[in-house]
């Protein structure tokens, strides 16, 4: 579904990311680790629209997405989240997870004036779907209050649904559990499991490993902006490079 | 005629170029924008008028006096009002509508204390006139020329090769970072806005014995002193005087040639054009769009 | 039946109360017709600040020169009354679509240019318009003499005297602040606010900010123009003073003063700028100074206006009770 071919992508001198390619299987859930500065937020970003890779391409779902906007590459079917949270914060937790529905709502401006009958409908259908992806977290009693005054775990998982309720095909999740307690960890885990079953491919920054080598079917490590090796979690536990690169670390 | 026009454009944009350099300053300093810097000018050259016209100082006394005055309002405003709402975490666009806020306060205080008269601004080399390539200029005007650019040459070296300067430039450039090395960032910061409102302070004194001093003189020349920024490229301190100098030139040869009435919107839709066009100016400095 | 239920459960009262004293206005003013001028002037100021709400307030992006659209609703309406001999209200609409467009125009290469450079640029048009209608080509808006029109005529009924106005200003308001209640509660009102809370993660939401920058800036400008036409078709006349950046000033500051993103800020706003600067007409010559410190006293003390003000009274309220 996700194909990437080759990707460089250099900041003045800055090689960023190097020749990296990895493909994904529908219905899956990806690993993407590595030490701290490997590139991997940055890869997120080059896959999502925020960098045009200078070489090689993005491919997703047979559509290649060099040079296509972030707004677009969502409408494509491609979600995601932020490393720092990224909420509208004044905005009520609802109305975030409506913001997420905006690419599948139709009326438009003079509709909204008017309040015709059929954006009226949508509307209150946006609402009542807002509300059920709410409950698919847990967040529904807290639906009216700003998005700014949940707690650092809900936060996560609200930016997890509003990715989510714009039905992608696939989501990044970039660091999903971090600030999150081991409670809100395993309540992540089953979140985790519930997005798979709904048919959605992901692909997640994640360092807590215990998490990551439970839940992902695949894993794929950079290093240097290169990436250092892929296969599932056992492989990954035995490879060598990737034992090294992250004792190198510590 | 011609050289009369470029004296005159060169008069006008060297204080354009004083004044975008303060905006540059201010800009690197802190990220932010400042709408007071043409009424720092008026101050200055109202103050000048009191040291000068009435107290009869020595001129370099006055400058000294009023450089000083100055440089203190300019750090008062960034500890007392900016540094403040700062620390209220407020949006940066209020940030720069107070410096609006503050325009106006000081146009109308300066109108207070002064009246809406022109007052003239005895003149620094007696009144006798100069000839220079054959035409009769005023000794203000070569004057105003060579000051802008000495204080030009001054603060580039000031910047480059002082320790202070450094540690400026470093705030500027990441702020952390720069206070992790030991950099006071905020001293640097509230220096930073005294030096603009001294530089602006520098071009109201030069241009005071030119136009007279009145509470509207800093106004337009503020605005116009963005364009000049914008030309030569937020945020650089060269671009900011070649932009203030291109742009005096631009506006004497409109009014001189085609007609004053289009002078004002010719410099306005340069600032357009370039907003839009050609955003990090010639200097190509980057940090003007998202 | 739903309105009558709200009506017995007392949601409507207060509505229905304030729709009454709107009503009842002229009465109180029957001897004091200076008194009803002032409210006709807060009603068109009142449609021209909830136009620069929606773009500052909703969606984040300032505006320095939002009397440069003022200035078009007001001369291009009469300029077209006078020249094509259009009817005044329609002059007025159209006046006010061609300054949408204008808006669209400006916004939409300017939407890529962080605040203080869109700040600068909005300068740079206000001034570009002051100075067209100031110097205009061919003296065509009377330039600093300014320029005489007539009042509206509706349909045979001239909206000539203060009462008239009041009454067609009100009704130009409820039309426009429920427009603009809708706007917001909708789609296209939540992508103006994801794009003031955070641009990027509203675009990897797949809202296309550039459009809705646009939309937000031509909207707020076609408010901004409908308020310049009713205000000279109310005075009978403009002049360049009316449309410099002082206007646009004042105009940001009854929007901070009153409030920004709601319906009650700019009315409280536009309300209170506009008697304060009555009570202080002796000081007309600092009216400057006055917008000035009330600018700084409310970025500096009430970051949410007067309204805010009132809404955090009502949250220490409800939290007693």
């Amino acid at each position: 579904m996700l194909k990437v071919n080759d990707v460089t992508l250099r900041f003045g001198g800055l090689t960023a990311v190097n020749h990296v390619s990895l493909e994904l299987k529908e219905g899956t859930i990806n690993g993407l680790i590595g030490p701290n500065g490997a590139g991997k937020t940055t890869f997120f970003n080059l896959i999502s629209g925020v960098y045009t890779p200078n070489e090689g391409e993005v491919i997703f779902n047979g559509i290649k997405l060099n040079g296509k906007k972030c707004y677009e590459i969502n409408r494509i079917g491609m979600s995601r989240t932020y490393q720092i949270i990224n909420l509208f914060k004044k905005m009520s937790v609802v109305e975030n997870v409506m913001v997420g529905l905006h690419p599948k709502l139709k009326s438009g401006f003079f509709s909204a004036i008017a309040r015709t009958g059929s954006q009226k409908k949508e509307e209150e259908a946006a609402r009542e779907k807002a509300y059920e992806w709410l409950d698919f977290v847990g967040l529904r009693s807290k639906a009216l209050d700003p998005a700014g005054s949940l707690s650092y775990g809900e936060q996560r998982l609200l930016e997890i649904v509003r990715g989510l309720a714009s039905n992608p095909k696939l989501i990044l999740l970039d660091e999903p559990a971090a600030g999150m307690n081991s409670k809100e960890k395993e309540e992540l885990d089953v979140i985790l499991r519930k997005i798979q079953k709904l048919g959605v491919t992901i692909l997640m920054i994640e360092h807590d490993m215990k998490l990551m080598m439970g839940i992902t079917d695949y894993i794929f490590v950079l290093n240097y902006g290169k990436k250092l090796a892929e296969g599932t979690p056992v492989e990954i536990q035995n490879n060598p490079d990737v034992i090294a690169a992250y004792l190198g670390e510590d | 005629m011609l050289i009369q026009v470029l004296i005159s454009g060169l008069v006008i944009g060297c204080v354009y170029g004083l004044i975008a350099l303060g905006y540059s300053l201010i800009y690197k300093a802190s990220g932010l924008m400042s709408f007071a810097q043409g009424d720092m000018l008026t101050l200055g050259a109202f103050l000048g008028y009191m040291f000068y016209g009435q107290l009869k100082l020595p001129f370099v006394v006055s400058l000294v006096c009023v450089m000083l005055c100055m440089f203190g309002l300019g750090q008062l405003l960034e500890r007392g009002i900016i540094r403040v709402l700062l620390k209220n975490n407020v949006l940066p666009v209020y940030i720069v509508l107070a410096t609006i806020a503050i325009s106006y306060i000081i146009q109308n205080a300066a109108m207070m204390i002064w009246g809406t008269q022109t007052l003239t601004f005895p003149p620094i080399f007696g009144s006798s006139l100069v000839e220079l390539f054959g035409v009769k200029v005023q000794p203000e005007a070569i004057f105003c020329i060579i000051m802008s650019v000495i204080c030009m040459l001054f603060l580039h070296v000031f910047m480059k090769y002082t320790r202070f300067g450094t540690a400026m430039r470093a705030a500027a450039m990441d702020p952390t970072a720069a206070r992790a090395c030991g950099i006071n960032t905020s001293f640097s910061t509230g220096v930073t806005w005294g030096l603009s409102a001294g530089v602006a302070a520098l071009g109201g004194m030069l241009l005071g014995p030119i136009y007279g001093v009145f509470t509207m003189l800093g106004a337009i020349i503020g605005r116009k002193g963005f364009s000049s920024a914008v030309i030569g490229g937020f945020g650089n301190m060269y671009g900011a005087m070649l932009g203030g100098i291109l742009l005096g030139l631009i506006e004497t040869g409109t009014s001189a040639y085609v007609s004053s009435a289009y002078k004002d919107m010719i410099s306005y839709s340069i600032l357009l054009i370039f907003l839009f066009v050609k955003p990090t100016g010639i200097f190509n400095e980057q940090a003007i769009t998202e | 039946m739903n309105k009558m239920k709200n009506l017995m459960n007392g949601k409507m009262v207060p509505k229905l109360l304030l729709a009454v004293i709107l009503l009842l206005v002229p009465l109180l003013f029957q001897n004091f017709n200076y008194g009803l001028l002032i409210c006709g002037f807060i009603a068109v100021y009142v449609i021209a600040i909830s136009g620069l709400d929606l773009v500052f307030g909703y969606c984040g992006q300032i505006s320095m020169g939002h009397a440069a659209f003022f200035a078009i609703g007001a001369y291009g309406s009469a300029i077209m009354h006078k020249y094509l001999h259009i009817p005044a209200l329609l002059t007025m609409i159209i006046a006010s679509v061609a300054a949408a467009l204008i808006g669209a125009l400006l916004a939409y290469p300017a939407s890529k240019l962080v605040f203080h450079f869109l700040s600068l640029a909005t300068v740079a048009f206000g001034e570009i318009v002051y100075q067209l209608a100031a110097q205009s080509p061919g003296g065509i808006t009377g330039n600093f003499t300014g320029f005489y029109t007539e009042s509206i005529n509706l349909f045979g009924f001239q909206i000539n005297t203060n009462t008239r106005f009041y009454y067609f200003a009100l009704v130009c308001v409820v039309i426009f602040l429920s427009a603009k209640h809708r706007l917001v509660h909708s789609r296209e009102g939540r992508a103006f606010l994801a794009i003031r809370e955070n641009a990027h993660a509203a675009d990897g939401m797949g809202i296309n900010v550039r459009k809705y920058k646009v939309m937000a800036f031509a909207t707020s400008a076609f408010y901004t123009a409908i308020a310049g036409g009713m205000y000279v078709h109310f005075v009978k006349f403009i002049s360049p003073e009316t449309v410099s950046n002082k206007q646009s000033v004042m105009f940001l500051t009854m929007l901070l003063f009153g409030g920004t993103s709601s319906l009650a800020g700019p009315v409280l706003g536009a309300a209170s700028v506009l008697l304060l600067n009555e009570g202080l007409r002796f000081a007309e010559r600092y009216q400057m100074l006055i917008y000035g410190v009330l600018l700084l006293a409310a970025i500096l003390l009430m970051p949410g206006g007067i309204y805010g003000v009132i809404q955090k009274g009502q949250q220490k309220l409800r939290r007693v009770k």
